[in-house]
């Protein structure tokens, strides 16, 4: 069966009511259904995932994202920095941190964000981080970093002294402190699995790397996965002979124990979406995590989600569409003139505006055939003002281009505003899929802005499962 | 519709402002097929509204070689009666993947407008400053505010805004196939322009099917009468204008194809740069993309050298006005001095000759071109021929003068690659129906 049905399925059973329980075999994760849990067996959850979305990442957690989706993890909210400090994280059972700027991700975050995380970890909760999420948990002296030093593993393509690049000298290295991150080759590369629970050993898998860690493990983390080889589509940064020593026979994916949680640090990004089979371990990992044989006592508040429905729906849809056509066209139209900027640690090409947009773009249509949008009216005005904004930014973008003018600062604000407009929408979308699909149980309130006056509906609330 | 459309009717209503969708209808589909054939019928429904219809045809923006067609269908101000002109380059595809099959454009606006259609999203924006703008300045500003240079416009002029008689809709810079005096439709209407950008997608019923006997048609297509030819001097030679190809060569640059076209008929000169170095020009604009055959004769007629019949065709392109009827209502007047002529285009006045009968763009050849479709005679008797090769065309969404040069191009093959990609049973007997219509 294909990879995302059969985890869609499983989430659809688990967030219904039914009972699932996991175990580990030599043919990997298997889940079957239980009447009542046993010694042995691990009961699945149906957990609430946090992707990070703040300062210093880039659009790679949208990958995330299309994993959740495609799999039916719908319950899924998208904190920033700020989120992450105030606490958001209590009430979620993952954390998904993928691709960026690690030293901006660890900034924005800080101390309190870092102790948010930790305490997250300890009581239970499951860290996945890949490319620079896998980066930032792991145990450094340098400043932002320290705050975070969660696993002990070294870093096998961090270096005092460069190779040679042979190709992208833009993307090879990062500065890490006083040192230098390089990325021996990007794109494809073959990863083999390890005996480790839920996995089945020996696996050979492709996923794509752009910049994440190879790796050697001491005792406080065990292997999930190692670099096994190269295939036709590797792109090689340094000499293959560099590329092999850095990487091969390294361990690409871990698993380190904090508290009553745990970390997964992977260095391709396991989460791409043309990678299915790499998802499905990621799937698999995520289960296995969230399964317990004794339910933690984790709490959870019951939530409303307000509802737009008719000409509320119908505007709100109609003005989003309008504003990421123009935001799209222009994004568009940008790739064709040879841009690129340095943010931080990181470069970007237009390419990635349209990531964003495109996101978005192909689920507008998905929440017109929903009928409603869970959304109250602020933040359906918030999801609205961005929009132009965005399409105005990308347009001064493109009027500067032309005429040979810096366009950085508008750049770095489109990217900004990216991130909060499809954060908001995301936000919205999977609140609205989730009632739609009768997935997460919450009370919600009906309201049509459009007549003022109406009488609210209410539907029966029930609260939210405690998660185990 | 599922396949080949965006399955949309855009109706815009100018006076109330408004918007609004419709569903393209499978029935209607079956009977009247597509392009001019059923913008007719939306023309019929919405007539009392004085309507202009822009339409693309079923295989518009397909593989289908020379799928490139959109028209624009309107009660043409020179001759009273609906009739349907071109559009084509990149613009007809632009409008099925702007969303949209069809637009119907009723009413008439209070204050100047103009639509911004893109990806499904139909936006009606005022064009105040636009008023009064050259063609040229409207779609720039167009492009450069809406944010991208690959937006498509039909665009009128000052002469479509004074209501000219021989005000052209435009095309992006050009003058192009509009010779009814349709601008001057849009300009009672108070609509500067249409302005086109979209990302869609269409779907193919059989896509294997489908673009297998695409690619088929291609290649018979490219070993075809056309071959090895290009540009428009070789259409106006076949027209019994050979002298046209020499008068014109030492301002030639290139020449440039419309959408999937296996024909490039338009001929770019350059005017204020010299046309044999093949670098990046020094100005924004340097010449002229010439679109069609009849403007460079009328101009050749009146005398002019190659450069100053060149620069006042791209005056008329500017202006908004048919090159057409400049050259030969000038030449009936005896004014040969192309200052003088330009000076002339707001008090121009005369009854230029409108070939055909009216119901379809006389600016394409009124023969064949290149290709032997097996008929002889007087060129001047193949207007019925003409007539029903041209219906043919504005109703799958052919380029018109392609269809002229190709007897590859057959109504068989237009039905069948039709049904296959779009899951319809149209029929000889639903076609010659349709045409029927058309012409009466």
């Amino acid at each position: 069966m294909d990879v995302y049905r059969r985890y869609s399925a499983y989430n659809r059973l688990l967030a219904r009511g039914t009972s699932l329980a996991a175990r580990h075999t030599d043919r990997g994760l298997e889940v079957s259904p239980t009447a009542e849990p046993r010694a042995h067996l691990r009961r699945l959850t149906y957990p609430r995932i946090a992707v990070y979305a703040g300062t210093g990442t880039s659009h790679s957690w949208l990958w995330f994202v299309e994993l959740c989706e495609r799999m039916g993890f719908y319950d899924l909210c998208f904190p920033d920095e700020r989120e992450v400090a105030g606490g958001t994280l209590r009430s979620v059972d993952v954390l998904l941190v993928s691709g960026g700027d690690t030293f901006a991700v660890a900034e924005a975050l800080g101390p309190r964000g870092a102790q948010g995380l930790e305490q997250f970890i300890r009581r239970g909760g499951l860290y996945i981080g890949s490319c620079a999420g896998a980066y930032l948990p792991l145990r450094s002296s340098k400043t932002p970093l320290h705050h975070f030093n969660y696993v002990g593993a070294r870093i096998t393509n961090l270096t005092d002294s460069l190779p040679q690049p042979r190709r992208m000298s833009r993307k090879f290295s990062t500065a890490y402190g006083c040192r230098f991150v390089f990325h021996p080759v990007r794109e494809e590369v073959r990863i083999r699995t390890a005996a480790t629970a839920p996995l089945r050993a020996g696996r050979s898998i492709t996923a794509p790397l752009y910049g994440g860690p190879g790796l050697t493990i001491g005792d406080d983390a065990e292997p999930l996965a190692f670099y096994e080889g190269f295939t036709p589509r590797t792109l090689f940064l340094v000499d293959e002979a560099i590329a092999r020593d850095t990487l091969i026979d390294r361990v690409a994916a871990l698993r380190a124990r904090l508290g009553q949680g745990c970390l997964v640090l992977m260095g391709p990004h396991l989460e791409h979406p043309s990678f299915p089979e790499a998802n499905g371990l990621v799937a698999d990992l995520l289960f296995w995590a969230c399964s317990r044989v004794e339910p933690l006592q984790n709490a959870r508040e019951s939530r409303d989600a307000p509802c737009l429905r008719a000409g509320a729906h119908t505007g709100l849809l109609r003005d989003l569409r309008r504003e990421l056509s123009n935001s799209r066209i222009v994004a568009a139209g940008l790739e064709t003139i040879p841009l690129h900027w340095v943010i931080g640690a990181k470069v970007y090409e237009p390419e990635k505006f349209r990531v964003f947009l495109d996101a978005m773009w192909k689920r507008v249509r998905h929440l017109e055939r929903m009928g409603f949008t869970a959304a109250d009216t602020g933040e359906a005005e918030e999801m609205i003002r961005i929009g132009p904004q965005v399409t105005r930014l990308l347009r001064r973008i493109k009027t500067s281009a032309d005429c040979g003018e810096d366009t950085s600062a508008p750049a770095r604000d489109v990217l900004t505003r990216l991130h909060v407009w499809s954060t908001r929408f995301l936000n919205t979308y999977f609140r609205t899929l989730s009632l739609a699909r009768g997935h997460t149980r919450v009370a919600f309130k009906a309201q049509d802005t459009g007549a003022p006056g109406r009488a609210l509906e209410t539907r029966e609330s029930l609260n939210v499962r405690s998660v185990v | 519709m599922e396949y080949l459309s965006s399955d949309k009717i855009l109706i815009v209503d100018l006076t109330a402002s408004r918007t609004s969708e419709d569903e393209v209808n499978g029935d209607l589909v079956a009977e009247r097929i597509g392009g001019a054939g059923l913008a007719k019928s939306l023309y019929e429904k919405y007539e009392s509204d004085d309507p202009i219809v822009l339409s693309t045809g079923q295989l518009t923006g397909t593989l289908y070689p020379a799928s490139s067609l959109g028209i624009i269908s309107a009660r043409s101000p020179r001759t009273g009666k609906l009739c349907h002109t071109p559009f084509t380059l990149t613009a007809g595809i632009e409008l099925k993947y702007a969303g949209f099959d069809y637009v119907v454009i009723k009413g008439t606006s209070s204050n100047p407008v103009y639509l911004w259609i893109h990806d499904g999203v139909a936006d009606i924006a005022d064009a105040s400053e636009l008023w009064g703008r050259d063609v040229w300045n409207t779609t720039d500003f167009w492009r450069k505010n809406l944010g991208d240079d690959l937006i498509q416009t039909l665009v009128i002029g000052p002469a479509g805004e004074t209501g000219s008689d021989w005000a052209q809709v435009c095309l992006n810079y050009w003058t192009g196939g509009d010779r009814f005096g349709i601008g001057k439709a849009f300009g009672n209407k108070k609509l500067k322009g249409v302005a086109l950008r979209g990302m869609g997608l269409l779907e193919i019923a059989d896509p294997e099917g489908f673009v297998d006997r695409c690619l088929n048609l291609l290649t018979s297509l490219k070993n075809g009468a056309a071959a090895g030819k290009q540009g428009i001097g070789p259409v106006c030679a076949a027209m019994g204008h050979p002298e046209i190809q020499d008068w014109l060569a030492s301002l030639v640059h290139r020449h440039k194809a419309c959408y999937n076209t296996p024909y490039a008929a338009n001929t770019f000169v350059y005017l204020d740069e010299d046309p044999t170095i093949r670098t990046e020009p020094k100005t924004d604009e340097p010449g002229l993309l010439i679109t069609e055959p009849y403007s460079l004769i009328g101009m050749h007629r009146l005398g002019l050298s190659a450069e100053q019949a060149c620069r006042l065709l791209r005056s008329c392109a500017r202006y908004g006005i048919d090159p057409v009827a400049v050259a030969e209502l000038s030449e009936k007047a005896g004014t040969k001095d192309p200052k003088a002529i330009e000076e002339g285009f707001a008090t121009l006045s005369g009854t230029p000759t409108l070939p055909g009968s009216g119901v379809f763009s006389p600016c394409t050849p009124l023969q064949p071109v290149f290709g032997d479709f097996g008929i002889s005679g007087d060129p001047s008797g193949f207007h019925g021929w003409w007539e029903r090769r041209q219906a043919v065309a504005y109703i799958f969404g052919i380029d018109p003068l392609f269809a002229l040069m190709s007897p590859e191009i057959t109504e068989g093959n237009l039905l069948e690659l039709t049904n296959v990609g779009a899951e319809l049973e149209l029929s000889q007997e639903t076609l010659d129906a349709v045409i029927a219509d058309l012409m009466e």
